[in-house]
């Protein structure tokens, strides 16, 4: 199969690849970059646990293929703490116990993320619609939302 | 053995913080399908697309040609791999063995029939595509009635019945109670199927080394021992070279809790082709093939004073078990669970109850988080609801006049339940409180007057927990049971757990950790915990059905007693003072009331192990130990309240809160009990209101995306309040009980109660969960005519 180069920035890297046309996103980041924090739960696109953000924006890595991210910047769970630093949203989810067997928290916290820089100050509902594309079949979301809600406090009194 | 070893302080019972959580935030944390091994070759199973049908032919030739493929295996390729079968010890129960790929005939949708090898996972599936099975469709029975009946179609052939178990046990005298009765009350409740769905599916990955021997099995499993031990009996592999590691395990929920099929397969192809097989299972599969659970058909009967109390109760149970009784338990696993907590926190005095199971044409019933539970309190709830308004009796009401008190305990049900302690009434009388039940009927009563609906479900419920010998034989299944911890102080003084208890989202790392430190005096940040490596954690039976705070917690204070003590003889060599003159704080060995005559952990530790003068005659100089523990039955309690609003013009139903009173006995960490209930109540949600497989009268599976079996998200789960009352068991180490399954065990009633509360009377023309828009639409249309 003939394959295509791509040219794609993850996590602050530049990296250059040749891909099978077919493959995925996610599968790109986890068999060819070993980037295996992106999760696949359901690869049709509703569990939202293979989120990464592409440009900002919270996108499902199982329902695009790596073809096609030629040119986006890819952030996925690995390259959300900086130095060694939790962002303050995966702080915020440790201390809000907003995760159990932690499968679905890559995808919940780049969401969440993705929210916040949309919307600093969102309410309850804002948070719940939002985090509504993704499923945790563990904590029953309580926590996460409160996780979110503390981490937009914390970004906002830090910005 | 003393009872009360494990003393509450700094550690046991604080909102730690979860020590594990740092690898699972930033991706470091590894599963199944990340683990990548150097030459690893991935399997795609060909599976049934047929309820029912004799396999003809099986034509691998094409699938084989594609490059990259390593092999096409079917049941002849597998032969020598044993079926399948439940060995539970349970007179009458007819056991269908289950072929690990099919053979002569497929029995469920989803059913594995042959599996590709091939170089990338891509391969295989385009390569398991060209598999070309020639089928010969046979009538379907997905309905457990119908199954039954004479003119079925036969699942099992040489059985003769596709009833696998079928048995009436009356307790107490039951004549009596229906004679004595001023009323009799039936009603006749389909709980709906559904699973457990954990967000990782299934996935395992053999590697044998040939050299040597040896197979070490990757899988996403509740068990490693039980796997590791089945593993060596199957593939005739020593158990000694066998080593099962479970890596993290993204949620299991029991599903993960068996021997599938799938893994006996790829363990052994691992073996033969002498490359790591990886199989990680997608979505579809998962919700095909995976087990389902909690159907069954429950018919209920009591007979009851013109007062409210109940005399006395029949059940009809008839667990729907899919197409194999199946090895984890067998097709009992629901119905006879569900017969022993039918009477649940009631004061019944005469019982009777037919157990029975049925084989259909769907995907074997395991395991799901409160097994045969969930339809027991759900229908015996709804049907308590229903009694107390034909009386013309509150609902709160009618339950104060039948639960058992709190000077009743220990008390024995008439099942051979022997509930320990509680707060059954308690917790009753406080979550109506909390959701200030008074005032909630006075709005109902008003909000109705304006064609609003409104609507209260209470669910009072007791959980069987740390399951044991003797719970397990309490709830009917005779399947004895132990479990290890070894607690270690290295030479510095840094203290190991190893737990046969696996963790799967439920923090052990933390909570285990809690008990070792309160009982050696160390930091959390000293403890590490590990489990689910059949080489480096001790024997035991993995984690289900609540057991692991009460059985962990307990193993593990039992070892960290005994390593206390051999420390204290250490030091108290040292320090020329009794043992029981000396106690440990923050890592240091001091003399009681001289605390500037102490030692650290560090100092005492490295003289254990390198300085053979403090060693006295006959003592070990590792500060180790392996205790096991088997605990006595305990019995968590709670009670759900659910408010909700049912749109009359779309049936839908809106959930306003749930509060949850629970009583778990001692707390090692309310946060992650709090977890736990949190999560059960959202599952309990789904199966209240969304979610359900669907089969067609042909055994064609409707509901096998993620699209079409729904799960609640984060805008179906409404305000959740949680509050804890604290009984202490008088049987358990530290009084700890268990709350893993509460929620999921309690919540389906609460709500279901809940919204046929609100449209009262149309509620009671509706006999099957989950309720649907269309469901509670159509019970209103028929009442009100509209």
């Amino acid at each position: 199969m003939e394959r295509v180069p791509i040219t794609v920035t993850v996590n602050g890297q530049t990296v250059s690849a040749e891909v099978e046309p077919r493959m995925t996103l996610a599968d790109f980041l986890r068999d060819e970059l070993g980037l295996t924090g992106t999760k696949l739960g359901c690869e049709h696109g509703v569990c939202g646990s293979c989120t990464v953000l592409w440009d900002g924006a919270a996108v499902r890595s199982c329902l695009v293929l790596a073809a096609q991210a030629d040119g986006a910047a890819i952030t996925t769970i690995e390259g959300l703490a900086t130095e060694g630093q939790l962002h303050p949203v995966q702080q915020a989810f440790w201390e809000a116990h907003a995760l159990q067997c932690g499968f679905c928290t890559p995808g919940m916290i780049l969401t969440a993320v993705a929210l916040l820089s949309e919307d600093a100050n969102p309410s309850e509902q804002a948070i719940r619609e939002a985090l509504s594309g993704n499923l945790c079949r563990c904590t029953g979301y309580q926590n996460i939302v409160r996780a979110v809600q503390l981490a937009a406090e914390r970004l906002r009194s830090s910005s | 053995m003393s009872l009360q070893i494990l003393p509450r302080g700094r550690w046991v019972g604080a909102r730690v913080k979860r020590v594990e959580d740092p690898r699972f935030l930033t991706g470091e944390a590894r599963y199944l399908a990340d683990i990548q091994i150097p030459g690893t070759v991935h399997a795609a199973f060909v599976r049934s697309p047929y309820g029912h049908a004799r396999i003809r032919r099986i034509d691998t030739s094409a699938a084989r040609t594609v490059p990259g493929v390593l092999g096409v295996f079917t049941a002849d390729d597998v032969a020598v791999l044993p079926p399948l079968a439940s060995g539970l010890p349970i007179e009458g129960l007819k056991p269908t063995p289950q072929s690990v790929l099919a053979k002569e005939k497929v029995r469920f949708v989803g059913e594995a029939v042959a599996v590709v090898v091939a170089e990338n996972r891509y391969v295989a599936e385009d390569a398991a595509e060209l598999v070309e099975v020639d089928y010969e469709p046979l009538p379907a029975v997905t309905d457990a009635e119908r199954a039954m009946a004479a003119d079925a179609p036969l699942l099992h052939e040489d059985l003769g019945t596709n009833i696998v178990y079928q048995k009436t046990t009356t307790l107490g005298d039951i004549d009596a109670a229906f004679a004595q009765a001023d009323r009799v009350f039936r009603r006749r409740f389909h709980t709906n199927r559904f699973v457990a769905a954990p967000m990782e599916t299934r996935g395992c990955l053999s590697v044998y080394e040939r050299a040597s021997g040896q197979l070490t099995f990757y899988s996403s499993t509740q068990m490693p021992h039980m796997l590791r031990l089945f593993l060596a009996l199957f593939l005739g592999i020593p158990e000694h070279k066998v080593r099962v590691i479970s890596p993290e395990v993204g949620g299991a929920f029991g599903q993960k809790m068996t021997i599938y099929p799938e893994e006996v397969v790829i363990a052994y192809l691992g073996k033969v082709l002498g490359r790591p097989v990886k199989w990680v299972e997608d979505r579809r599969e998962n919700l095909a093939a995976a087990t389902h659970a909690k159907e069954q058909i429950i018919e209920l009967e009591a007979a009851v004073r013109s007062d409210g109390k109940v005399l006395g109760l029949k059940a009809r149970l008839i667990g729907d078990g899919g197409a194999y009784s199946f090895n984890t338990a067998s097709a009992l696993i629901e119905p006879l669970a569900a017969a022993g907590i039918i009477p649940g926190v009631y004061d019944i005095r005469a019982y009777q109850h037919e157990v029975i199971a049925v084989c259909t044409n769907k995907s074997p019933v395991g395991a799901f988080r409160a097994v045969g539970w969930t339809a027991a309190q759900t229908a015996r709830e709804l049907f308590f609801d229903e009694i107390a308004r034909e009386l013309g009796l509150d609902p709160a009401e009618f339950r104060r006049r039948n639960v058992i008190t709190s000077d009743q305990f220990p008390y024995t049900t008439m099942t051979g339940m022997v509930y320990d302690s509680g707060s059954y009434r308690e917790s009753l009388e406080r979550a109506l409180e909390l959701v200030g039940y008074d005032e909630l009927r006075r709005r109902q009563a008003e909000l109705r007057q304006q064609g609003r609906y409104l609507g209260v479900g209470i669910s009072l419920y007791v959980e069987p927990t740390a399951w044991g010998s003797e719970i397990a034989l309490q709830a009917g299944f005779p399947f004895p049971s132990h479990d290890n911890a070894t607690v270690t102080i290295d030479p510095t003084g840094k203290v190991r757990v190893a737990v046969s208890v696996h963790s799967h989202g439920q923090g052990h790392e933390t909570t285990l950790a809690q008990v070792a430190a309160e009982i050696l005096g160390v930091s959390i940040d000293d403890v590490v915990v590990e489990h689910g490596d059949t080489d480096r954690a001790p024997w035991g039976m993995g984690t289900y059905a609540s057991r692991s705070a009460v059985i962990g917690g307990g193993m593990v204070a039992l070892a960290a007693q005994e390593v206390r003590e051999k420390l204290l003889r250490v030091a108290s060599r040292l320090l020329e003072v009794a043992p029981e003159d000396l106690d440990i704080q923050d890592g240091t060995v001091f003399v009681k009331g001289a605390p500037d005559r102490s030692l650290s952990l560090f100092q005492v530790a490295f003289a254990a192990y390198l300085d053979g003068r403090v060693r006295a005659e006959g003592e070990e100089p590792l500060l180790s130990a392996t205790k096991f523990y088997d605990p006595r039955a305990t019995y968590s309690n709670g009670c759900l309240v659910t408010v909700c609003e049912v749109d009359s013009e779309t049936g839908l139903v809106h959930l306003e809160k749930i509060v949850a009173v629970e009583d778990c006995g001692t707390m090692l960490n309310p946060m992650i009990v709090e977890g736990q209930v949190m999560g059960a109540i959202a599952q309990g949600i789904g199966g209240a209101l969304y979610e359900a497989m669907i089969y067609d009268e042909n055994g064609q599976l409707l509901t096998d995306t993620f699209l079409s079996y729904a799960l609640p998200t984060a805008t179906e789960v409404p305000e959740l309040i949680i509050e804890h009352l604290e009984t202490p068991s008088p049987v358990t180490i530290g009084g700890i009980k268990g709350i893993g399954e509460g929620g999921l065990l309690a919540t389906p009633a609460a709500v279901a109660g809940a919204v046929l509360d609100a449209i009262w009377p149309a509620g009671r023309t509706i006999e099957q969960l989950p309720l649907t828009p269309e469901r509670v639409l159509s019970a209103l249309t028929a009442e009100t005519g509209a």
